[in-house]
């Protein structure tokens, strides 16, 4: 028998990949041993806060779902070549502005929510709106420019919600939204609601997108050959633009299932870190929507698991965090692909 | 009147001067990678992972310069890995720079925790701080107003000034800043010459490392002797801002870096003032977006730049080619 001509770019990165987590987890389990506890008590514990019953894989899933909607935002813009790393950003500003229409406004029950989305939609493009504009004009570095956005959107958000809407009382929040405007939950036992249906079905029609129509080749060409799409005809910057502002409006989106769906209000420090998830969740999938439902459950998994590991050992829960960025680490050296001397035709987001 | 005058003196001028050293400590370094070609976005995380292991280093050590020392240490140790994955492995430098940053995020709570059992922040427990440096004779020659002024800094307040001359000559005198600065602007030249672009980036990458390894040292040891959980607070990317638009040029940093370390100082101040605190800390990460965005101009495609360049001078040598090479 011959063998098949394997697709041998694609075997060889799947290996590369798994190379590389190999060799994160043993750093990491280096790491866990230098804070004197046992690697294995430390993922069997996240193990089990992860998956031991049906409430926690329910948990798992509530944490999924905004690294997934992130993720997505993420895989929009990379896409398009354009790294948006202010998704934290745009997740609080629709956080923040699916809580407003919640709470400020009383509508009918399914009008209420969509209203509530539409404007955390919104809120997210319209944050994005100005560094894409100033990346696609003058090409200010969007990488920059949405990190800065990011710290001013936290401390936004937390003076409107302190010095404008705080609720009567203690604690630093504004009033809950209406029960007009909740998502609906999908289990009696959790706080799990259709956000993850939305993540997942946000998936999948982005992944559609660009694998059958026009535009989304149009986008993907942008991301990878821009000079080969000016030459097609494809207005370069409106394309990267419009990149920008999907992906941010995708953002908000994240913040208002967060808010709808979990919170039912807007605190501050709300959803810390989904938006940087979701970006990691995004790099590690390579760009791909589908690929992104299985890293971003795996970072809801380690979230949900460390919400256990913090109960059960004297780890702090930042351990999944450090073993997260050591992954991405060992992802990026990419260990089997022999890069050769041509390094401008390389994707800009590309491992 | 009353509100600007106590608002704008000699204080604030020298609450200028301590809050832009560690920007400008850490923005020299990323000068150093940005003209050998390195777009440096982990400079955030070599001060954080310097800022938690200069307090290490000074309780164990029992020495303000052991935390110095161990601190530095930690951030080179950063730059190493940075660079090995960037120059070596080619990898992204952006994706690496954002992972080291979340590492170094994730790996200080983590160890916060282990070492001393608590979260948020390591305060006293034996913490030595910088000591402060009395130029001397200041005070009798100019006065106390003015001698506040230059005087009675910690030792990094002055290294971090005199870095900036210092950086100049490299740059201009000196086979390394010659290297880097060809290894950043023609890496093809630097090949053709000879010229170990792997090397010379290396050496890049660790003297980055070194720098932002002493802005860390100061912010934890400097004039408030404590860490605290993501005590840079976004400080490194500021960083990046300025060396966007300033092209890492040393003058033009110092520029970029005493403006943001007004607006640091100012929103300090204005605390006191009654302001709304959220609104007020926005102040700094404002300034720096709308430079960005003000200066961005300047960040035009490289290659733009030289081919205006180009014709600029063809333009000079033959007018009469001016028809044939313009171009919208």
């Amino acid at each position: 028998m011959k063998t098949l001509p394997l697709p041998s770019g694609l075997l060889r990165t799947l290996a590369g990949q798994a190379l590389a987590f190999v060799i994160a987890l043993a750093l990491g389990a280096v790491i866990i041993l230098m804070i004197d506890e046992s690697p294995v008590a430390v993922f069997m514990t996240l193990m089990r806060g992860a998956f031991g019953d049906a409430e926690k894989i329910a948990g798992t899933l509530l944490q999924t779902t905004p690294i997934l909607i992130c993720g997505i935002a993420a895989c929009i813009g990379l896409r398009g070549g354009m790294f948006n790393v202010g998704i934290e950003g745009q997740l609080f500003l629709g956080g923040f502005a699916a809580a407003w229409v919640g709470f400020a406004f009383s509508l009918p029950p399914v009008l209420h929510v969509l209203v509530a989305m539409l404007l955390a939609v919104v809120a997210g493009a319209a944050w994005v709106a100005i560094p894409a504009f100033f990346r696609v004009r003058f090409g200010t570095n969007e990488v920059v420019s949405t990190i800065l956005a990011n710290y001013i959107a936290t401390l936004l958000t937390s003076y409107f919600t302190i010095f404008l809407f705080k609720r009567p009382g203690g604690w630093s929040e504004t009033p809950p939204i209406l029960e007009s405007a909740y998502l609906p939950e999908l289990f009696s036992f959790s706080r799990l609601n259709i956000g993850l249906l939305i993540g997942i079905a946000l998936a999948i029609a982005t992944a559609l997108f660009f694998r059958w129509t026009a535009k989304g080749y149009a986008v993907t060409m942008v991301g990878s050959a821009p000079k080969f799409a000016e030459y097609g005809g494809i207005n370069v910057r409106k394309v990267g633009f419009g990149v920008l502002l999907v992906s941010g409006a995708v953002g908000g989106l994240a913040g208002g299932v967060e808010t709808l769906g979990v919170h039912h209000r807007f605190m501050e420090g709300f959803a810390p870190g989904f938006g940087f998830d979701g970006v990691i969740a995004a790099l590690l999938a390579n760009g791909s929507p589908i690929g992104t439902i299985f890293t971003a459950l795996f970072f809801g998994a380690l979230r949900a698991g460390s919400l256990l590991l913090e109960v059960d050992t004297t780890a702090s829960r930042e351990i999944i965090t450090v073993i997260q960025a050591l992954i991405i680490l060992a992802v990026s050296a990419d260990l089997l692909m022999r890069r050769r001397g041509d390094r401008t035709g390389e994707r800009r987001w590309k491992f | 009147m009353e509100v600007l005058g106590s608002l704008f003196n000699v204080a604030l001028l020298v609450a200028t001067i301590r809050t832009t050293t560690p920007i400008l400590l850490v923005a020299l370094g990323g000068s150093f990678t940005t003209k050998a070609g390195i777009f440096n976005i982990g400079l955030e995380g070599q001060m954080l992972i310097a800022a938690f292991f200069a307090v290490i280093g000074s309780i164990y050590t029992g020495s303000s310069v052991g935390g110095l020392v161990i601190g530095v240490a930690a951030a080179l140790v950063f730059a190493l890995v940075y660079a090995v994955l960037v120059v070596s492995f080619r990898a992204n430098e952006v994706v690496v720079g954002l992972a080291l940053n979340i590492l170094a995020g994730g790996m200080t709570i983590s160890l916060m925790k282990a070492i001393f059992g608590t979260r948020g922040s390591i305060v006293g427990r034996g913490i030595v701080g910088l000591p402060k440096v009395q130029v001397p004779g200041a005070r009798d020659l100019l006065g106390f107003n003015a001698a506040q002024l230059i005087s009675g800094y910690t030792p990094l307040v002055y290294v971090a000034f005199l870095a900036v001359p210092a950086m100049l000559l490299i740059y201009g005198r000196t086979r390394l800043g010659l290297y880097i600065r060809v290894v950043g602007e023609k890496p093809e030249a630097a090949e053709a010459l000879g010229i170990s672009i792997a090397r010379v980036r290396y050496t890049a990458s660790l003297l980055c490392g070194l720098m932002a390894g002493l802005a860390g040292a100061h912010m934890s040891l400097g004039y408030i002797t404590m860490f605290t959980e993501n005590m840079s607070a976004g400080r490194g990317f500021m960083a990046v801002a300025i060396l966007i638009f300033s092209a890492g040029d040393p003058l033009k940093v110092l520029a970029g870096c005493l403006l943001f370390g007004f607006a640091d100082a100012l929103s300090l101040r204005l605390q006191t003032f009654g302001f709304p605190s959220y609104l007020v800390l926005a102040v700094p990460y404002a300034v720096a977006l709308v430079a960005l965005f003000a200066l961005s101009w300047r960040a035009r495609p490289k290659t733009i730049r030289e081919t205006l360049e180009t014709m600029r001078r063809a333009l000079s040598v033959s007018p009469e080619r001016e028809s044939s090479s313009t171009r919208s």
